[in-house]
């Protein structure tokens, strides 16, 4: 035994104590909107995994003509009413939050991962790399986001289903996590350390992955918890112009289409409502904890002088 | 004023952007699995049409020259022919009777937002932790979170068929006829000297202009508190409380316009989801501008206009940029450096 593990020095403190004693998290906790925000990302999550424990996705997807009332209102039977296929929102709603969960993390996780991967690279080799990737991170910015996402899944086959939302939205997003990663990593790049670890003679992969990576973490959490109720929204929008989830999928986006499309004039209110309703909540619930996060990050915004 | 080499120099870095757009474009559409040829021939056409028809449209040359020839024609604003939408019409036309109902839309929106954003983010800065400032900053977040196509058909249920007060789609009263001189509706009716046109039409636009507004309006007073609180904690404005000036003067005078200026960058960039906010916009009030145009052509696989769309909407986000960049630096001239 050396004796470097017997005396804990900063580098050696557990994960769990690092976390306890995080500042940041502090910070975040005592913001009353970070919270709120954490709260309902909490509350979907479980509603979530309860709604696909507990419903058979093929129950909830086929029409149910014969057994309940078409358009009905919501009432003590059906609380959130029927849609035109006489299916029970309330499951579908429910169910709705894993597929929004599930879509939006795999989105999220996959331009997390490009966009370290992208910036990183960028930041550390510089020169030609750096120019060849942000350029055509630059050239993938010039393109309103959700405009590109829709021309983008034309690209892939149909029968991708929400996957084609998923796969053309992180290529939306990864420039912007591109971006973030390589501001940050230029700035760590900066520090003694880095120069301390290369003479030690860390390899560059070991340099990126140990050293880099673990200080540009803050910006990214950021980044990405915004980008989460963003993912959520543009890939409901992609089902709700026709261009993800398939007719009758229990997706927020393409219950809020179908229910516009045919139960808004029919005076079927609930059929959009319910999801819509759900769906705002959720993206509501990350915008909140991105918001509180940033500003738990960002000290200029803490206190104010005077 | 700006400098003659900011200018140039930015005007030199649009031509490498508009380029690569360009170049995404062209890869999207031939990495489509879709085949044009078999789009315009029809399913049911004989194969050795569909083989004349791919002769015809060039699609068996070597991709290079397609690609020169499609670079060509953009340069030239020749986006080709309609397959289907309006088989036969030059895309360019099509593009032309549209795209003003798209931009009358989307600059109205951003007026709206800036209107309603620009003083809620003042107001929230200066009373900073008190109520008002909690309650409008949970409300922006919420105008961010509540997605288009949700609060849309809210408003047509609560305003159109519940109250009965507005119309529920399209951009005016079908009985109306209005001469197109600039696109604009609002402005061709006034042109006309029709005014009972122009009610009708700003009452058509009320409600889209609302909702693309509410979205615009919580992204720039969120940033308009953000930048405002900055500005304020500057020892410029504690000198000007000092030399005895009112505070509302001072916020007013110096505060605004300092904390303008990172704000317009936003704008630039926020305009981006202002025009993808109205192509769900258009396609929930039914309104015929290029949003709507973008989405038939993709159910349609109607290629040329797909391709010539997307390039329009990222060259007005692109040059809307521009410009920004331009006032900014107006504005603030240290950035040029």
């Amino acid at each position: 035994m050396s004796t470097e593990t017997q005396q804990p020095t900063d580098v050696d403190r557990s994960f769990v104590d690092r976390i306890r004693t995080s500042p940041f998290l502090n910070e975040l906790l005592s913001n009353r909107i970070a919270v709120v925000g954490l709260t309902i990302i909490a509350a979907m999550f479980i509603i979530a995994i309860y709604a696909r424990f507990t419903y058979d996705l093929g129950a909830i997807v086929d029409t149910k003509f014969g057994t309940n009332p078409s358009q009905e209102a919501p009432s003590s039977e059906f609380w959130f009413g029927t849609d035109g296929q006489a299916r029970d929102i309330f499951p579908r709603v429910l169910y709705g939050a894993w597929f929004a969960l599930k879509f939006g993390t795999a989105t999220v996780l996959a331009s997390t991962v490009l966009g370290i991967a992208a910036g990183t690279l960028a930041a550390y080799y510089g020169d030609l790399a750096d120019n060849v990737i942000m350029r055509s991170m630059d050239v993938l910015l010039s393109f309103p986001s959700l405009l590109l996402a829709l021309a983008l899944v034309t690209i892939f086959p149909e029968s991708l289903g929400l996957w084609r939302a998923v796969a053309a939205l992180t290529l939306v997003y990864t420039p912007r996590f591109a971006r973030v990663v390589r501001g940050a990593a230029l700035k760590v790049l900066e520090d003694e350390y880095i120069d301390a670890t290369r003479a030690l003679g860390a390899t560059d992969p070991r340099l990126l992955i140990r050293h880099v990576l673990p200080n540009c973490l803050a910006p990214i959490t950021v980044q990405s918890t915004l980008n989460y109720g963003l993912a959520i929204i543009d890939i409901a929008a992609l089902s709700f112009l026709g261009f993800g989830a398939s007719p009758g999928d229990p997706s927020w986006g393409m219950m809020l289409s179908e229910g516009v499309e045919r139960g808004l004039f029919s005076g079927a209110w609930w059929w959009s409502f319910f999801p819509g309703l759900f769906l705002a909540l959720t993206v509501l619930g990350f915008n909140l904890l991105g918001d509180g996060m940033r500003d738990a990050l960002d000290p200029r915004m803490r206190d104010t002088v005077d | 004023m700006v400098s003659k080499r900011f200018v140039a120099k930015r005007l030199l870095l649009l031509g490498p952007v508009l380029f690569g757009v360009t170049t995404v474009v062209f890869a999207i559409l031939h990495l489509s699995p879709g085949d044009p040829a078999v789009a315009i021939a029809g399913e049911r056409a004989s194969p050795e049409f569909v083989d004349q028809v791919r002769s015809d449209l060039g699609l068996n040359d070597p991709l290079w020259q397609q690609y020169v020839r499609f670079l060509r024609d953009t340069a030239t604003l020749d986006f080709g022919q309609s397959y289907k939408i309006q088989r036969g019409t030059a895309v360019s036309q099509i593009l032309a009777d549209r795209l003003p109902i798209t931009i009358e839309l989307a600059i109205l929106g951003q007026i709206a937002g800036l209107l309603f954003g620009l003083p809620l983010g003042i107001l929230s800065a200066v009373k900073q932790d008190t109520l008002t400032d909690h309650f409008t900053r949970v409300g922006a977040l919420a105008g961010v979170s509540i997605p288009i196509y949700w609060s849309g058909p809210l408003l047509i249920l609560l305003f159109a068929q519940y109250f009965g007060v507005l119309p529920t789609s399209g951009r005016i009263s079908s009985s109306y006829f209005v001469e197109s001189h600039t696109g604009l509706i609002l402005v061709d009716t006034l042109l006309e000297g029709n005014f009972a046109a122009f009610k009708s039409a700003a009452r058509h636009l009320l409600m889209p202009v609302l909702v693309l507004g509410i979205y615009s309006m919580a992204f720039i007073s969120r940033m308009m508190r953000s930048s405002m609180l900055e500005v304020i904690r500057q020892d410029y404005m504690r000198t000007a409380r000092a030399k005895g000036q009112g505070a509302k003067i001072t916020i007013m005078k110096h505060g605004l316009r300092n904390a303008f200026i990172p704000v317009i960058t936003i704008i630039g960039i926020q305009f981006g989801s202002l025009l993808g906010g109205s192509v769900l916009t258009e396609t929930v009030f039914e309104i015929n501008g290029i949003g709507t145009l973008l989405v038939t052509a993709i159910e349609q696989t109607d290629y040329p206009v797909v391709q010539a769309t997307v390039l329009v909407f990222a060259f007005m986000y692109t040059l809307v940029n521009l410009f920004v960049d331009f006032t900014y630096s107006i504005l603030d001239p240290r950035i040029e450096q």
